[in-house]
C-alpha cells in the first residue's frame, strides 16, 4: 500500500485530489440522525468533541503557527473539496474565509436532498471548539450556501457570536 | 466545516463517539437510519426497483469514483453478484494515515449494506480481513449452501487469491447468508 502525498497543511491526506461528493449526503444525514437521537445539546457535544479530538492535529499547529498557518489549512482544505469557491483573506489578527458557494449546500441542493435545518451551525460549533484549542476565536455570519468565517486572536475583541447571523440551511 | 475529502476519518471517529453515547445498539441504529435509508437511499431505491442491475449501476458508479485506481472488480454471474476489494479505499484511507478509533470499521459496510439488501430480498456472503481486503457475494434470499470456493465466481479476480489476503498476524471476519453486521465469525 503507498502512502499518500504529504500535504504541508491537512493531518490526513487522500490519493485522491478531492474528495467524493456524495459523502456530504451521509454528514448531513449523520446530523439528522444525531439532532433526533440525542437533542441539540447531544449533536452541540458530538461537534465539540470531534473539533477538540479529531482535528487535534490541525489545532496544534494553528497553535504553533498562529493565523498563517489557519490561512494555509482552509486553502488546502476547500481545494480539496469538489465544488468549492472560496477566497481565504488574511489580515493582522484575522483570517477570513468567504464561502462563495458551499460544497456541501451545493450538492445537497443538487442530490435533493432534505437538508438540516441546522446544518450551516455546525461550522460555528465545530471552528469554534477548534479555534478555542489554538488560543484562536471564531464567527461565523450568512450560511445557506454562501458564509463568511472568520478566525481571529483574542487581542482582536471580536464581538460575541450572534446566533442570527447564522441562516438556517434550505434546499432552495 | 466538515469535509468531504477525508470523509472516512471523521465517520470512524463517529462509531467510536456513538458506542461511547449509547453502545453497539446506537451505531447499528445509526448505520440503518443515517447511512442506508437516508444517506444511501438512491441506493436503496436503485438496487429495490433493480435488483442485480441496480447493484451493476450503483458499486460500478461509487467504486469508479472512490478508487479510481481501480482497487477493485466486478463479477455478474446468473443468480450472484460479487465485488472483490483489493484496495479499499475508505480502509485504505485510515491504514494510511493511522486513524483507529472504533473496534472493526469495517462492519459499516454490512451495517448499511445487510439492511438495504433484506429489504430488497438478498443475502451476503462477506469476508474481511481487516487490511483493506474483502469479497461480497449477493443471492436471492433463500439461497444455500456454504461459502463459494476462492476463484469459483471471480476466477483470478478473487481477493482470496492474493498472496496478501492472510498476512500474519490477520484475523477474517465472515458472514454467510447474513444481512447485519451482528452475523459474523470470526476464522
Amino acid at each position: 500500500m503507498e502512502n499518500p502525498p504529504r500535504s504541508a497543511e491537512l493531518p490526513y491526506v487522500d490519493t485522491k485530489p478531492q474528495g467524493s461528493a456524495d459523502f456530504y449526503f451521509a454528514i448531513n444525514a449523520t446530523f439528522r440522525f444525531l439532532l433526533a437521537r440525542r437533542g441539540t445539546a447531544g449533536w452541540r457535544s458530538y461537534l465539540e468533541e470531534l473539533g477538540r479530538e479529531y482535528y487535534a492535529p490541525v489545532n496544534q499547529g494553528w497553535r504553533e503557527r498562529g493565523l498563517p498557518a489557519v490561512a494555509a489549512y482552509w486553502r488546502e482544505f476547500f481545494a480539496a473539496e469538489p465544488g468549492a469557491r472560496v477566497e481565504v483573506v488574511a489580515g493582522g489578527d484575522r483570517v477570513e474565509v468567504h464561502v462563495h458557494e458551499c460544497p456541501a449546500i451545493k450538492h445537497l441542493r443538487a442530490g435533493g436532498r432534505e437538508i438540516v435545518r441546522e446544518y450551516c451551525q455546525h461550522c460555528h460549533v465545530l471552528g469554534a471548539a477548534r479555534a478555542e484549542a489554538a488560543g484562536l476565536t471564531m464567527r461565523l455570519a450568512g450560511g445557506n450556501g454562501s458564509c463568511r468565517h472568520t478566525y481571529a486572536t483574542v487581542a482582536a475583541g471580536l464581538p460575541p457570536q450572534d446566533p442570527a447571523a447564522v441562516a438556517e440551511a434550505r434546499e432552495s | 466545516m466538515i469535509g468531504c475529502y477525508d470523509f472516512c476519518g471523521h465517520y470512524e471517529w463517529t462509531f467510536a463517539w456513538l458506542e461511547r453515547q449509547g453502545g453497539p445498539r446506537l451505531v447499528r441504529d445509526y448505520w440503518v437510519e443515517a447511512i442506508s435509508r437516508d444517506s444511501q437511499r438512491h441506493a436503496c431505491e436503485l438496487i429495490g426497483r433493480e435488483g442485480f442491475s441496480g447493484m451493476a449501476k450503483y458499486w460500478g458508479h461509487t467504486l469508479a469514483e472512490e478508487s479510481p485506481e481501480l482497487g477493485f472488480a466486478i463479477t455478474e454471474k446468473p443468480g450472484v453478484f460479487r465485488i472483490d476489494l483489493h484496495d479499499c479505499p475508505s480502509k485504505g484511507f485510515l491504514l494510511r494515515n493511522g486513524l483507529q478509533q472504533y473496534s472493526d470499521y469495517c462492519d459499516h459496510c454490512m451495517g448499511w449494506v445487510g439492511p438495504m439488501m433484506r429489504e430488497a430480498g438478498f443475502v451476503i456472503d462477506h469476508e474481511h480481513n481487516h487490511c483493506g481486503q474483502c469479497w461480497w457475494e449477493m443471492r436471492r434470499k433463500g439461497a444455500t449452501g456454504g461459502l463459494a470456493p476462492p476463484g469459483s465466481v471471480a476466477g483470478a479476480k478473487d481477493v482470496r487469491l492474493l498472496p496478501h489476503w492472510r498476512p500474519a498476524g490477520a484475523t477474517l471476519d465472515r458472514c454467510e447468508k447474513a444481512t447485519e453486521p451482528d452475523a459474523k465469525l470470526r476464522a
